[in-house]
């Protein structure tokens, strides 16, 4: 081979190998963002692999009204949008809803008529997902959405849904989820699941905030809570993004502990995955101990994340919960869940965890708004009933809950604290128990201006 | 603009991220130089093998038990396939030799999806004993993960420039990379020496896997995409040819990636550093100088 076959040759291949970058750069930040989305969206729901410690007296038979008899009658039409793609999967939350509504189906149904579930999924393609509400409506002909969570699916089908009428019951992720008259969520999502965490860790002296969370669309509009809180207390507070997946978290743990100091603390906004990378960097950097707290919004309820930090972080990491922990919990409702898991949860991959409990929590809501619809199950009767929803016990939210006629939704503004303890997130010693979210958060005094303040109920 | 003492611990966390980079640049650049293939695979076959680390220490295996599974893992793996398409992609342009093992980073990035899936909430990582050990310098604390990390770098760069300047098996790299065909003739049992290049390669990746899996993440995204484009764009500066050049391009790369992160205007374009530096690189550094260098290597 000559010399200049011999250059073409590598310049061939220096051409190859610069393109190369190219590709994977290109493959990387698609996933990126797929992770991002992912990431920021998921923020408000990540699952919580708690195990209910309850004995087990209550059975499956105790969801419907005439236990142990099948629904025949007419069908109702109920559909639901998950998310469900690679790094992002939310489908456990219908996958629940659904195994609710087969134990309803199995004991009498919504007044003798079974309820047809039409769960769907979809990939964050906005024009998916746009072609399945339109699919669900005027071809599966549902009455209600019920058991929806999904990244985009509120922003996409807000005017949709407003104009045929249908009012949607969701896990809410999306800003428009919260802030439109025909959502609701049973959740409080990122921005208010942070406003807690950043609350609670004020309540217990931190003296400034490092808020981080995921570089993803909508960063601006979560990060605004935290600081409003903060400014309205008075603490400072310093806003972080991270670009995900995080390849270097020991420079980042390391940023956001100097950025908080020693009297202040770390409030993290991301899905367990990143936020396990912070706080092990943290911890393998010794870094735990140089900041007065660390707080996470609820995707860092999980005991997998719990077991994976080890004691070191017990009442040093506090966690805001949005729906009530199972850990040990022997109450009505958690065995009632355990029941239904057990027996008609065969497809809700993972298991016990806050989108099963979100899940669960639509599938009472919903059961509860139907059963009291008079006459023919439309879209106007079903969405009236929904909307009649007040003060609703579910057993799994700090408030009863209240849909309403309102021009956007907050029904679950008073949310647990909980803590790393031995492997199992438990609820804080300190502050823990249910605790509203503060008006000073403008969007939260928004909605108490237009539906007031729902009271604490027992679980 | 944050204070010097400010910027320090960054400069550990970079240098530690930087020797892993160059462990695997130089990884690239081995492979290419025996087979004039540039393995886009790397990263995938990395991650693959750390992950199957994981499961192994996850059923109550010693972690020593999943570490050298995982180098072996990918030791074979990369073996089987130089050996599989190697021959059969020999005569093709290196176009075409890139992308087939791009071919294989997608398929093992697909099979980790599907073998261990994200869904659950629940995210593996993998811990090394030397994690919560280390010293301090200063305010700076450093692990002997860290340490090791770099170690890791200086030793697999050092050592490889010995071994292909003093082995018989080293200088036939040499040779080939010069002039494949005349080698040949020479005598050189050519399959035998890229079968060597190619299993150097693959340990290397379980190796890069296994420790970014511990100090950067035990993510696939991040394993087959994120961290190999640092390495391959060291091993871009060093024109695909000079180990040392490759070297300090990783731990520039490394450093500068890291020491961004604490100017907020700026950091969440850190990433583009690889690629910024690549850049400034090849249009600025001679390339008769990184051939020379390359050439004094041996």
């Amino acid at each position: 081979m000559n010399r200049s076959v011999h250059w073409r040759t590598r310049t061939a291949a220096a051409a190859v190998a610069a393109l190369s970058l190219g590709v994977l750069a290109a493959c990387s930040s698609s996933s990126s963002s797929s992770a991002a989305g992912g990431t920021g969206s998921s923020a408000s729901s990540a699952p919580s692999s708690a195990s209910s410690g309850s004995a087990g007296t209550v059975s499956t038979s105790s969801c419907g009204s005439k236990p142990g008899v099948k629904a025949t009658g007419t069908p109702i039409n109920i559909g639901a949008i998950n998310t469900k793609q690679p790094g992002t999967d939310f489908s456990d939350i219908e996958n629940m809803t659904g195994a609710y509504f087969a134990c309803v189906n199995a004991n009498g149904g919504i007044n003798g008529h079974p309820i047809k579930f039409f769960p769907v999924t979809e990939q964050t393609n906005p024009s998916q997902i746009a072609s399945l509400a339109k699919q669900l409506v005027t071809s599966d002909h549902v009455v209600g959405m019920m058991g929806t969570s999904s990244i985009i699916e509120c922003s996409v089908n807000a005017a949709y849904w407003k104009s045929v009428g249908i009012y949607v019951l969701a896990a809410g992720i999306a800003p428009e989820c919260y802030s439109t008259p025909n959502t609701a969520s049973v959740n409080m999502g990122p921005r208010y699941s942070s406003d807690g965490a950043v609350q609670y860790v004020m309540a217990q002296g931190a003296n400034k905030i490092a808020f981080d969370q995921a570089n993803v669309p909508g960063t601006a509009y979560i990060a605004a809570g935290p600081n409003a809180l903060a400014k309205a207390k008075g603490v400072p507070i310093e806003d972080f993004t991270e670009n995900v997946p995080i390849t270097s978290a020991n420079a980042i743990a390391t940023k956001l502990v100097t950025a908080a100091g020693p009297g202040g603390a770390v409030v993290l906004n991301f899905t367990p995955p990143e936020a396990l990378l912070i706080l092990q960097a943290a911890q393998k950097l010794n870094l735990e101990d140089r900041v007065k707290y660390w707080a996470c919004s609820t995707p860092c309820n999980t005991d997998f994340l719990a077991t994976s930090l080890g004691p070191k972080w017990n009442n040093k990491l506090f966690v805001n919960s949005e729906l009530l922990p199972l850990d040990g919990n022997t109450s009505q409702t958690a065995q009632l869940f355990d029941a239904i898991l057990k027996q008609y949860g065969t497809n809700v991959s993972g298991g016990v965890g806050s989108f099963s409990e979100m899940g669960f929590t639509m599938g009472e809501i919903a059961t509860h708004a139907l059963e009291s619809v008079k006459g023919p199950y439309t879209i106007a009767s079903v969405s009236a009933a929904l909307k009649a929803v007040t003060n609703f016990n579910t057993g799994m939210l700090c408030q009863g809950f209240t849909y309403g006629n309102y021009p956007t939704h907050l029904p679950n503004n008073m949310d647990y604290t909980v803590t790393p303890n031995n492997g199992k997130m438990v609820i804080a010693p300190t502050g823990g128990g249910c605790t509203l979210i503060s008006a000073d958060d403008p969007q939260v005094a928004a909605y108490r201006a237009v539906a007031g303040t729902a009271p604490a109920v027992s679980s | 603009m944050p204070s010097w003492a400010e910027f320090q611990p960054y400069i550990v966390t970079g240098l530690a991220l930087g020797g892993l980079y160059a462990l695997s640049g130089v990884g690239l650049v081995v492979l290419y130089r025996a087979t004039g293939v540039l393995n886009l695979a790397f990263g995938a076959v990395g991650a693959m093998g750390a992950f199957i680390a994981y499961s192994i220490i996850q059923a109550g295996g010693p972690g020593w038990v999943g570490w050298i599974t995982c180098i072996l893992f990918c030791g074979v793996v990369t073996l089987g396939y130089g050996m599989l398409f190697g021959p059969a992609l020999a005569g093709r342009g290196p176009l075409v030799q890139s992308i087939a093992t791009l071919g294989l980073a997608l398929v093992l990035f697909g099979a980790i999806d599907l073998a261990w899936p994200t869904s659950g909430g629940q995210s593996p990582s993998i811990s090394f004993p030397t994690d919560n050990g280390g010293f301090s310098i200063g305010q700076l604390q450093v692990s002997w993960t860290q340490v090791i990390a770099l170690g890791l770098g200086v030793v697999i760069t050092v050592g490889t420039g010995a071994f292909l300047r003093y082995s018989k098996l080293g200088t036939a790299m040499r040779a080939m990379a010069n002039d494949r065909e005349i080698t040949a003739t020479l005598g050189v049992p050519v399959r035998r020496v890229e079968a060597a290049a190619w299993l150097g390669c693959g340990l290397l990746s379980g190796i890069a896997g296994i420790m970014l899996a511990d100090l950067s993440a035990l993510d696939d995204t991040t394993l087959v995409f994120t961290v190999v484009i640092s390495s391959l764009a060291a091993a871009l500066i060093g024109r695909l040819r000079s180990i040392s050049v490759t070297f300090v391009a990783a731990l520039v790369i490394g450093l500068v990636h890291d020491l961004l992160t604490p100017i907020t205007q700026i950091s969440n374009y850190q990433d583009m550093t690889p690629f910024v530096l690549a850049t400034i690189a090849l249009l600025v550094m001679p390339r008769g100088q990184v051939m020379a260098r390359a050439r004094e290597e041996g």
